[in-house]
C-alpha cells in the first residue's frame, strides 16, 4: 500500500517548548489510524502541522507522495485533506443546511469560467445533492433548518463531521471526535465512522482508547512531543512504556 | 433639541459608513488599521477634484471617487495589510499609522494646506417640528440605512458576505472548508475602503476637508468598533448612532467635550465588568444579570 501521509523529522517548536520533536509519522492508503497520548503530549499539535495550520520549526510534511510542508491549509484541503477539531467547529449563526452549503462553496468556483458559466446550475444542483447525502449520512436531515447553536454538543459534532465528509476527503483527521459526547453519542459517532471508514484513509486522536480499539487497524503512542510506540494496537496497548506514561507506573 | 438629535443622527450616519471597513478588519484579521484614514481623506480630495470636472454632478463625482480608491484600497490591502497578519499589533499600527501620514503629505503636497468647503448638493431646507434642517442631513441618514440594509442582505445572502461572517466567526473553520480567507477579507477589506471614501464624500458638504480629516474620524470610529463589537456589522451600526448622539448632546451642552464624551463612553463599555461587580458588591446581589 502506497503511503497516504508522512512525516520525517517533523518538530514544532514555541520558544523554549518542544511540543512536537523529531516524529516520524507514516500512514498507509486506506488505513485507519489512531494517535493517542496523555493531555500535552504533542497529539493535536501533530495534527496541526500535518493540515497546515502550524508551519513546522524543522521536518517535513509529505502527502501522496507530495511534499506539502509550505502549503497553507486550503490548499491541501483542495488536494483531498480534511480535518476536524478539538473543540468542535460549525458557524453557530447558519442553520445545519447553509453550514453544509457553506462548506461546499469551494466545489462552485472549480473549473474555467466558461464551464462554470455553461454548467452553473447543473453543478449547483449536484452540489445541493452532495450536501443533502451528507446529511443523510450523519442522520441530521430533519435538523436542516434548524439554527446550528441550537443543535446538542453531539449533534454539532456529527454535522462537523458530515462537513469533513462532503469536502470528498482522501485522508479524514478527527481530533478528539469523541470528547464531550454521552455515550450513546459515542456509539453514534463510532458507528458512523465504521459505515464511511473505508472511502478514505482515516487518523483519529483519541483519549479514549477503549472506545476507537475496534475502529483503528494502528496505533502511534506520543509522550513530550515523541511518538514512543507505534504498531498493531493490542501490541502497542501492552508496550510497558505505553502503558506507564497512559496508566502510570501502578497500573503496569 | 430636535436639531442637536438630527444632528446626532447625520454623524451616526458618517460613523457607521466609516467604521464598517474598520470593523471588517479588526474583526477579521485582527489588524488596528490606520490605513482606513487615509482612504478617506484621500478619497474626499479626489472626489473634490472631480466634481468641477463632470460640471458639479455630486453623484457622478462621488461615484468616480470611490472607484479611484478602490485599486489605492487594493494596493494597501495587498502589499501591507496582508503582510500583516499574524504579526504583533504593534507592526499593524506602525505601518498603517505611516500609511496614513503618508496620505496627509500626499494630500498637502498635491492640494495644500488649506480647508477645501464644499456646498450642499441639495441646498433645500425642511422645517420638521418647528426646526429647519437640511434635506441632505436627511438623505445622508437615510443612505446609512439604506446601507445597512443592504450590507444586512450581503453577508447573509450573498457567497462572499456568508464567508465573510463565518471567517469573522471562525477563520480556522473557514480554512478547513478550503477557502482562501485572505481573498474574502481582501473583498471585505475593499468594500469597506469604498465605503470609508462614501462616507468621506457625504460628510465633505457638512464639515470642511483639510489633510489630516482623517485621524480626527480614524479615533472616533476605533470608539464606534469598541462599542459596537470588533466585527459586529449591526454592533457598529447602533454604536455609531449612539456615540452620535452623544456627540450631538455633549457638543451642545458643552463642546469641548463632545469628542472626550465618545472615549468615557468606551471606556465605560471596556470596564463594564468591573463597573458591574463592584456594584454588584455594593449592594450584594447582582446588579444586572
Amino acid at each position: 500500500m502506497s503511503e497516504m501521509i508522512s512525516t520525517s523529522g517533523l518538530t514544532k517548536k514555541f520558544k523554549e517548548l518542544v511540543a512536537v520533536n523529531q516524529v516520524n509519522f507514516r500512514v498507509a492508503e486506506g488505513q485507519v489510524a489512531g494517535v493517542i497520548g496523555p493531555n500535552g503530549s504533542g497529539k493535536t499539535t501533530l495534527f496541526n502541522l500535518l493540515s497546515g495550520y502550524f508551519p513546522p520549526s524543522e521536518g517535513q510534511v509529505t502527502f501522496q507522495g507530495e511534499d506539502v510542508t509550505g502549503q497553507p491549509p486550503e490548499a491541501r484541503v483542495a488536494m483531498g485533506m480534511a480535518r476536524t477539531f478539538q473543540l468542535v467547529s460549525v458557524f453557530d449563526h447558519l442553520t445545519v443546511w447553509e453550514n453544509l452549503v457553506l462548506s461546499n462553496v469551494r466545489f462552485r468556483h472549480n473549473g474555467s469560467w466558461l464551464t462554470n458559466f455553461f454548467f452553473k446550475n447543473a453543478r449547483k444542483k449536484a452540489i445541493l445533492e452532495y450536501c443533502q447525502e451528507s446529511l443523510d449520512t450523519v442522520a441530521l436531515s430533519d435538523q436542516a433548518g434548524t439554527v446550528t447553536s441550537e443543535l446538542s454538543y453531539g449533534d454539532k459534532r456529527m454535522l462537523e463531521i458530515a462537513i469533513a465528509l462532503s469536502l470528498k476527503p482522501k485522508l479524514l483527521l478527527l481530533d478528539e471526535p469523541l470528547a464531550g459526547l454521552s455515550d450513546h453519542e459515542i456509539g453514534e459517532v463510532i458507528e458512523l465512522l465504521q459505515k464511511v471508514k473505508s472511502d478514505f484513509t482515516l487518523v483519529i486522536i483519541e483519549h479514549k482508547i477503549s472506545k476507537i480499539m475496534d475502529l483503528v487497524e494502528s496505533l502511534s503512542v506520543m509522550n513530550e512531543g515523541a511518538i514512543i510506540c507505534e504498531g498493531e494496537p493490542d501490541e502497542v496497548l501492552s508496550n510497558t512504556d505505553v502503558r506507564e506514561c497512559y496508566w502510570g507506573r501502578e497500573d503496569c | 433639541m430636535i436639531d442637536t438629535l438630527l444632528y446626532g443622527v447625520t454623524i451616526g450616519a458618517i460613523l457607521y459608513i466609516f467604521s464598517i471597513g474598520l470593523s471588517i478588519t479588526f474583526g477579521t484579521m485582527q489588524i488596528v488599521n490606520f490605513a482606513h484614514g487615509m482612504v478617506y481623506s484621500l478619497g474626499v480630495y479626489l472626489f473634490i477634484t472631480f466634481l468641477p470636472w463632470v460640471a458639479g454632478i455630486f453623484p457622478l463625482a462621488m461615484a468616480l471617487a470611490v472607484a479611484a480608491m478602490l485599486p489605492i484600497a487594493y494596493l494597501v490591502e495587498r502589499f501591507i495589510i496582508r503582510r500583516l497578519y499574524g504579526e504583533s499589533l504593534d507592526y499593524a499600527i506602525i505601518a498603517t499609522y505611516a500609511v496614513l501620514l503618508i496620505g496627509a503629505d500626499v494630500i498637502k503636497y498635491i492640494w495644500g494646506t488649506e480647508p477645501q468647503p464644499v456646498s450642499d448638493p441639495i441646498g433645500i431646507p425642511l422645517v420638521i417640528f418647528g426646526v429647519v434642517i437640511q434635506l441632505y442631513r436627511v438623505v445622508v441618514f437615510l443612505s446609512a440605512i439604506v446601507l445597512f440594509i443592504g450590507l444586512k442582505i450581503f453577508f447573509t445572502r450573498n457567497v462572499i458576505g456568508k464567508v465573510v461572517i463565518a471567517a469573522l466567526e471562525d477563520r480556522d473553520g473557514v480554512r478547513a472548508l478550503g477557502l482562501d480567507v485572505n481573498k474574502y477579507f481582501s473583498i471585505a477589506f475593499i468594500i469597506g475602503s469604498g465605503l470609508a471614501v462614501l462616507g468621506g464624500v457625504l460628510y465633505s458638504p457638512i464639515t470642511t476637508s483639510e489633510p489630516y480629516m482623517g485621524f480626527h474620524i480614524l479615533l472616533l470610529a476605533f470608539a464606534v468598533v469598541i462599542v459596537g463589537g470588533m466585527g459586529n456589522l449591526t454592533g457598529t451600526f447602533f454604536s455609531a448612532f449612539a456615540l452620535g448622539m452623544v456627540i450631538a448632546i455633549t457638543g451642545r451642552l458643552y463642546s469641548s467635550a463632545a469628542d472626550t464624551m465618545v472615549f468615557v463612553v468606551m471606556a465605560l463599555v471596556l470596564l463594564k465588568d468591573p463597573i458591574f461587580n463592584f456594584f454588584r458588591k455594593l449592594v450584594g446581589k447582582p446588579a444586572i444579570s
